[in-house]
């Protein structure tokens, strides 16, 4: 399963280069942010492989390239980007986004330091598992026909705010303030809404979760203060995407678009790169379908964020306001959006730019953010795993080579397989018991498939991130309170 | 013998899966996809069986093949079953129909969530029968 014959340059400790010249049909460069340690996990299985894959993508622009996160996935790496420049044949693949479209992360403040809340930690972490469905096939207490789905998927959170389940605070403070533009509800199909329409405010299953955290390192203070977060504080974390909406969305697409590749005389290495040019009617239409979708992810996370302060308000018998629970962040990071980037010769063109487990990170003054973040630049929400920690990362102006990109998590190291051959339930409960994690899941299984050990450690992730220059690193949360499906 | 294997793969779940002829390797496919997804607790006399005929074209077999699995993935999802008895009517590269039998999910408990079937390092090859690999996205 080893990829090593694949030739690396190094180019600096966090960059590693595969040559175009490797494979005949690589349009350009794979480039690999990673660092010596990590490397030997991203050699065990065919992430690099897949690197070269969609280095073969028509119209991509830069390198082809990934993130520190990186694994193998299915037709991109996890942990991939790839922009693509629509004008010179760009184009858009389903695989560059994945079947959950959209799936993000969300983080929420409090006021609350830990030793406020500790001696109501199990009832809190009982009542988000009541509020919050989780778990295969969990179904919401929110019913949609599908009329308000097609809303959703035009209006994404402001729908559900617009519903009485947030602000427009919580808008802008969602990445494309909740709504990507272009959604178009008639390039989904019925299949979709039916998956979908009982789907709003569920969180799913496997690596998905809710987690009650402790901010206990601060990097950069001033960043930390502005976004009203301080050493010892509680705060949420939701990490989930567009559930089976999105899934059928992508499965659809993946079909039509298959059928494109004759039709456009494009080759790829991957049936499961299928990819339409950008300015296609299939691509389009793709796009417009993609968006939709992800704005149904928005709409999910703002409403599991209404039902998670729901439940603080029900164990502390206080109201969310005065709790201080404000929206920091939320990221996509399954995506393909249409931006405009600087090419290497200095015009701003807009570009395909495909996320697939990987964060947007824009610098500050980016124009696309709104107007409380422009000083400071977009928060990046790292989560990691249920045991160690999670972080919270700035965008800064030095990753524009990334196209405003960086990690998303911390990255799988073992398959659910050999997880379960080396984890058993009673040890991990032991060891969440002993770093003083609460948790709460439905399924045994996933507590085992999702053990901190299956997991590179996200500091050491972050750490690369950071030092080649592609976000800044503003603090560290422990967990103290896990949600599962 | 199961009449497939799991395939490591770091993040999703693989299977190699074998059947004498086409139909059983789809059959035996389908099978090992729910194997994956639930175990069923010990039966009441009184569960419901459920009944689907399911018709599937594509362009050739592998799309087939993943069309065949996704189409039962949707029914799963969305009728709360698990299937258990597949039987095909008719059968072609190109097309198939069958009729599948599924029994309500709270007679199992679930495993593990696949999203969908990834046309990723599909191969399906005739050695001594046929054989398929193929990643479910989890």
């Amino acid at each position: 399963m080893e990829t090593t014959q694949i030739p690396l340059e190094q180019l600096d400790p966090y960059r590693y280069q595969i040559p175009s010249s490797y494979k005949e049909g690589m349009r350009v460069p794979g480039r690999i942010y990673t660092s010596d340690r990590l490397l030997n996990d991203i050699l065990k299985d065919k992430a690099l492989e897949q690197v070269v894959n969609v280095a073969h993508l028509p119209g991509i622009v830069g390198q082809s390239m990934a993130m520190p996160d990186m694994h193998w996935g299915y037709g991109f790496p996890i942990g991939g980007v790839a922009a693509t420049d629509p004008k010179q044949g760009g184009v858009i693949s389903p695989g560059g986004v994945g079947f959950d479209i959209n799936c993000g992360v969300r983080f929420i403040r409090t006021n609350f330091k830990q030793e406020e809340i500790q001696d109501r930690l199990n009832d809190l972490v009982a009542t988000l598992f009541d509020f919050v469905p989780s778990g295969l096939g969990s179904k919401s207490g929110l019913r949609l026909n599908q009329n308000q789905v097609k809303q959703v998927l035009v209006k994404g959170s402001r729908w559900v705010v617009e519903e009485g389940f947030g602000t427009a605070h919580d808008l802008d403070a969602t990445e494309d303030y909740g709504a990507i533009a272009g959604a178009d509800p008639q390039a989904v199909s019925d299949r979709a809404y039916e998956r979908g329409k009982c789907q709003v405010g569920t969180l799913g299953s496997g690596n998905h979760f809710l987690e009650v955290q402790v901010v206990d390192q601060i990097f950069d203070e001033d960043v930390a203060r502005d976004l009203h977060l301080f050493k010892g504080q509680v705060a949420v974390m939701i990490h989930c995407g567009s559930r089976g909406l999105g899934y059928q969305v992508c499965d659809d697409y993946c079909h039509s678009i298959g059928h494109c590749l004759t039709k456009y005389h494009i080759e790829v290495p991957d049936r499961q790169l299928a990819c339409a040019p950008v300015e296609s009617l299939e691509g389009q239409e793709y796009l417009s379908a993609m968006r939709a979708a992800a704005n149904f992810a928005f709409a999910n996370r703002q409403y599991i964020m209404h039902q998670t302060r729901k439940s603080f308000e029900k164990v502390f018998r206080k109201n969310w306001e005065t709790m201080g629970m404000q929206l920091i962040y939320d990221v996509a990071h399954n995506i393909a959006k249409i931006e405009k980037h600087k090419l290497a010769n200095g015009r701003e063109r807009p570009l395909c730019v495909h996320r697939k487990g990987a964060t947007r990170a824009f610098p500050p003054g980016h124009p696309e953010l709104a107007p409380r973040f422009q000083k400071i630049g977009q928060p990046v929400i790292i989560p990691g795993d249920m045991g160690r920690a999670s972080y919270l990362l700035i965008g800064v102006e030095s990753a524009d080579e990334t196209f405003y990109s960086c990690c998303h998590g911390a990255g799988r190291v073992m398959s659910r397989s050999k997880a379960t051959k080396m984890f058993n339930v009673k040890d991990v409960l032991a060891d969440l018991e002993s770093r003083g994690v609460v948790i709460q899941a439905q399924s045994k299984a996933t507590i085992v498939e999702e053990a901190s050990g299956v997991y590179k450690d996200v500091t050491e992730v972050v750490d690369v991130v950071a030092q080649a220059g592609l976000s800044k690193k503003v603090c560290r949360m422990r967990p103290i309170g896990v949600v599962k499906g | 013998m199961k009449p497939y294997e799991l395939i490591d793969h770091t993040a999703d779940i693989g299977i190699k899966v074998r059947g004498k002829t086409l139909e059983k390797l789809f059959n035996n496919a389908a099978v090992a996809m729910f194997d994956i997804m639930a175990k069923p607790f010990p039966l009441p006399a009184k569960a419901v069986v459920k009944r689907f005929r399911i018709t599937v074209k594509a362009q050739d077999r592998t799309e087939l093949l993943i069309r065949w699995l996704n189409e039962l993935l949707f029914l799963s999802e969305t009728q709360k079953i698990i299937f258990s008895h597949l039987k095909f009517k008719k059968f072609s590269d190109t097309g198939l129909e069958a009729q599948a039998q599924g029994i309500a999910r709270k007679h199992f408990a679930m495993q593990v969530e696949i999203k969908a079937v990834t046309y990723h390092e599909l191969m399906i090859e005739e050695k001594n029968g046929f054989e398929a690999q193929v990643i479910f996205d989890v």
